[in-house]
């Protein structure tokens, strides 16, 4: 029987394209026979405008990028400027960094747990992450008065000190933590028709994984151990004691299943940084008009999607000449194409919600 | 044994069901705002010396002000905050050196129509020189701030 | 009295329309006239309750309050839906097939009307006492399928078409196991007349003597109704909303209240063959019969309910082959067993 493949245009306005993101389909039936990405419906020109902005105002773009973590995007890019200036971090600042740092990292990996339970199919996971990323929010408003996009990161340290109401809040919620992360193992991971749909569903084997680079808990789920916290420590990362949660086949079910499990180490890194976190000023001396020397620096942090890099060259004016950010959501993305492949539509929206994009940052 | 995540899975939305809801009325009832709280814009014009680094401190170009110069002094006329290219990230409230502008927790700040949104903050005429030693028109500018505090805008 | 409530009152009209001279021929034709209107009104009004209701077992499931604002505890809040949906353009898109495309969402209600009539609520509360009543539903409840289908393909959208065609294979692999589950119970009393089925259950319910057909029969039940985990002829996540996609305004409100009508349907279905039916437990039975009924209805659709705002969706390859390697495998035996046991006892005259 002659049979004749059909074109299937998912997205860019789709439910479960996690934005504007588009992905033209040839089906055979249901089974696609080429997937083709299509990004960049959401490109807003975030490393051009940075040079026309000064150093600090380029912080609050990006946020932009991948507002469900807005901090660790401040904290590459911060960073990078360090660097580039040779300017020393107190250390009360590096503490509250890694402190605001996971707790984002948390609400992010919420959002990626919630909604790839509503991208199979069950929606009252979503509401239950969305609830209790509510509490991690109110935590980083009481800090930077924001509630997604907190420009609290300042090149040399941070904008204002943790407040006082800051202290109970998060031990109430680092005690919380280990029950929100159980309810979301019980009702999604241990759900037998969940694992069905997605366990030995888009395996990216590890080598490939490497090739493609991709980073990040899509590299960790393949069972590559690569964390920059671990095996680059940057900042104070080198005086926890975390572990780094692997997965073993790289299907979607342990990509998935990494993510609650990071979020049980960040709640451990959070309760360690609370306990050593010294005394002293939270801003290095930097001068006010922020000119640092001719010359580049290139930064990299672990992001919750992966390794964040900033890339800044400087002409010596208080402007940069260039930003480049290496966006993890981006490069991860790479290898979707072939991922999808051979696999029925349902689990197109599987394995690219596995991946955990933001299109803020894919599109930049 | 297969069928056990599933019944744990029906434990917990049961469990859920018969429990606290998070849902917060919100038009019928308010939570209250933390301090640092980046809501509407409070302009305390007495303290304000316009000097302008405001204006510099925004990355999107915000704040429009314009002044005039009284006896040696600048004298704030107009100060409009286009609210809708706005990303509220604080960097105006940190560079204000006389600690003149800030952030309330005015958080509905929405309007029907894009214009509406725009923010005034002062808009007033400059005083006339107090080259004479009159008091008078001092009083009368404080008065205009003081009426220019109380209506920022058109009222949201 | 309160028993026979609706009983007496078509007593009462049959009479009344006696007395004021009417043929017998024209009697009848009007009595059921009368009893398809009350089963439509009966059918819509549940229908909207029921949006109302999963609207709030959804909200509280999910720790939400559900509507609360329209009405009191938010109770008009269909019905304040149903007038912004009445009010909508009715968008046409291009290239469709016109006519099937607007005639769908009118014959969406006509299966669940149909099979109504055959549903005894309650004692004697029969439009019509079918002797094959349970052959008539399966072969009427079918039907559905195929407007369903029609909707997908007259849309000229591919996501419908996909829809559409999932709707047709998940219909013909759990139509089966849902026909040979209820052939159980069926040896078991030997008629297909659902009164009688219902008086056999006198002394135990079918629930406890075939749990196999109950769980079969439950579980491709969810699938024809195409709720979560089997709803993947709508899969929001996957193909927007199957044959729904180019439905605007009321058409799509009818697909949508059709579905809860499908729900009722397999509910009440579930309760006249596992559950007893209309019969009163533990010989309760000062409470009427019909409101029995009616309990055990709305307990099988809040667990309905309740599956759907836990579990995820299955893929299609996955339904196709739990249908046939699981289900269809699982009703055979049942009956085999059922034919055996029957045997075994007629043997030893029990």
């Amino acid at each position: 029987m002659k049979t004749q493949t059909y074109y299937l245009n998912l997205g860019p306005q789709h439910p479960s394209t996690h934005g504007v993101f588009r992905i033209i389909l040839e089906l055979d039936g249901e089974t696609v026979v080429k997937a083709t990405p299509v990004p960049g419906y959401l490109h807003r020109g975030i490393e051009k405008l940075a040079e026309a902005r000064t150093y600090t105002q380029v912080i609050p773009y990006t946020d932009r990028m991948d507002y469900l973590a807005a901090m660790l995007m401040n904290w590459g890019y911060v960073k990078a400027v360090e660097d580039l200036m040779g300017v020393e971090v107190p250390e009360r600042a590096e503490y509250i960094r890694v402190i605001v740092g996971e707790l984002s990292r948390i609400a992010s990996h919420m959002i990626a747990t919630g909604a790839y339970g509503a991208d199979i199919g069950a929606l009252t996971a979503f509401t239950y992450t969305f609830r209790d990323r509510e509490y991690v929010l109110d935590l980083l408003e009481m800090v930077s008065g924001s509630r997604m996009t907190f420009s609290y990161f300042r090149v040399g340290g941070v904008a204002e000190d943790l407040p006082e109401e800051f202290y109970p809040a998060v031990k109430k919620f680092l005690a919380e933590l280990p029950g929100m992360c159980d309810e979301y193992d019980g009702l999604i991971t241990g759900n037998e028709i969940f694992q069905a749909r997605t366990k030995h569903v888009g395996i990216i084997p590890p080598e490939v994984g490497i090739n493609y680079s991709l980073s990040g808990p899509t590299l960790r789920g393949s069972g590559v151990n690569y964390d920059l916290r671990k095996v680059r420590p940057y900042s104070v990362y080198d005086r926890f004691d975390f572990d780094v949660p692997l997965g073993k086949n790289g299907d979607c079910f342990d990509r998935f299943r990494i993510r609650i499990e990071e979020m049980r180490q960040s709640g451990r890194i959070i309760q360690q940084a609370l306990e050593q976190m010294p005394d002293g000023p939270i801003q290095a001396k930097v001068p006010k008009v922020i000119k640092p020397p001719v010359g580049d620096a290139y930064a990299e942090i672990e992001s919750s999607k992966g390794v964040y890099g900033c890339y800044v060259v400087s002409d010596g004016s208080p402007k940069p000449y260039r930003v480049h950010f290496r966006r993890p959501s981006f490069i991860n993305l790479g290898y979707l194409g072939k991922l999808c492949e051979g696999w029925k539509i349902a689990d197109v929206v599987a394995i690219l919600g596995s991946i955990d994009i933001v299109l803020g940052e894919v599109d930049c | 044994m297969f069928g056990q995540g599933l019944l744990k899975g029906l434990e917990i939305t049961w469990g859920r069901m018969l429990g606290k809801k998070q849902t917060v009325k919100y038009p019928f009832e308010k939570i209250e705002m933390f301090p640092r709280f980046h809501g509407r814009f409070q302009l305390d014009v007495d303290k304000c010396i316009a000097c302008g680094l405001c204006a510099n401190a925004c990355p999107n170009k915000v704040i429009q002000m314009e002044k005039q110069k009284v006896d040696n002094k600048q004298y704030l006329t107009k100060y409009v905050m286009r609210i809708e290219y706005c990303l509220f990230c604080g960097l105006c409230v940190e560079s204000c050196n006389k600690d003149a502008l800030k952030f309330s927790s005015v958080i509905d700040m929405n309007q029907y129509r894009r214009e509406w949104v725009r923010l005034t903050l002062v808009d007033r005429p400059a005083p006339e020189s107090k080259k004479t030693p009159e008091e008078a028109p001092a009083e009368t500018a404080k008065e205009q701030a003081a009426a220019g505090k109380a209506a920022p805008g058109k009222e949201g | 009295m309160v028993e026979n409530i609706f009983v007496s009152i078509a007593a009462w009209l049959r009479g009344l329309l006696g007395g004021l001279g009417v043929p017998d021929l024209w009697n009848d034709v009007i009595l059921m006239v009368v009893k398809l209107l009350a089963i439509l009104v009966f059918i819509l009004v549940n229908a909207l309750w029921l949006v109302y209701m999963e609207r709030k077992v959804a909200g509280y499931i999910q720790s939400r309050l559900g509507p609360i604002h329209v009405g009191p505890k938010g109770l008009l809040q269909t019905a304040a839906d149903i007038g912004k949906l009445l009010g909508k353009e009715i968008i046409l898109p291009k290239n469709i097939d016109l006519v099937v495309f607007l005639l769908m969402p009118v014959l969406i209600f006509v299966p669940p009307l149909v099979i109504f009539a055959v549903i005894p609520f309650g004692k004697d509360m029969v439009a019509v006492d079918m002797n094959i009543g349970v052959f008539y539903l399966i072969a009427v409840a079918s039907l559905s399928t195929i407007i369903f289908w029609a909707a997908g393909w007259s849309s000229n959208n591919k996501y419908s078409l996909v829809g559409g065609m999932r709707s047709v294979a998940q219909m013909v692999s759990y139509e089966l196991p849902l026909v040979l589950a209820l052939l159980g119970v069926i040896m078991i009393t030997g008629t297909l007349n659902m009164n009688e089925i219902v008086n056999a259950q006198k002394n135990v319910w079918f629930i406890f003597t075939q749990p196999i057909a109950f769980l079969v029969y439950f579980i491709a039940g969810v699938s024809e109704t195409n709720r979560t985990p089997f709803d993947l002829v709508e899969g929001e996540s996957e193909i927007i909303a199957g044959p729904y996609t180019e439905y605007a305004g009321m058409g799509f409100a009818m697909f949508f209240l059709a579905e809860y009508a499908n729900v009722m349907i397999v509910s009440a279905m579930c309760t006249i063959m596992f559950l007893g039916g209309w019969l009163a437990p533990f010989g309760l039975d000062f409470v009427p019969s019909w409101l029995w009924f009616f309990l055990k209805m709305y307990l099988m659709i809040f667990i309905f309910m309740w599956i759907r705002w836990t579990y995820p969706r299955i893929r299609v390859d996955q339904l196709m082959a739990f249908g046939w390697k699981v289900l269809v495998p699982l009703s055979l035996a049942n009956i085999f067993v059922t034919g055996a046991g029957m045997y075994i006892f007629r043997a030893i005259g029990w």
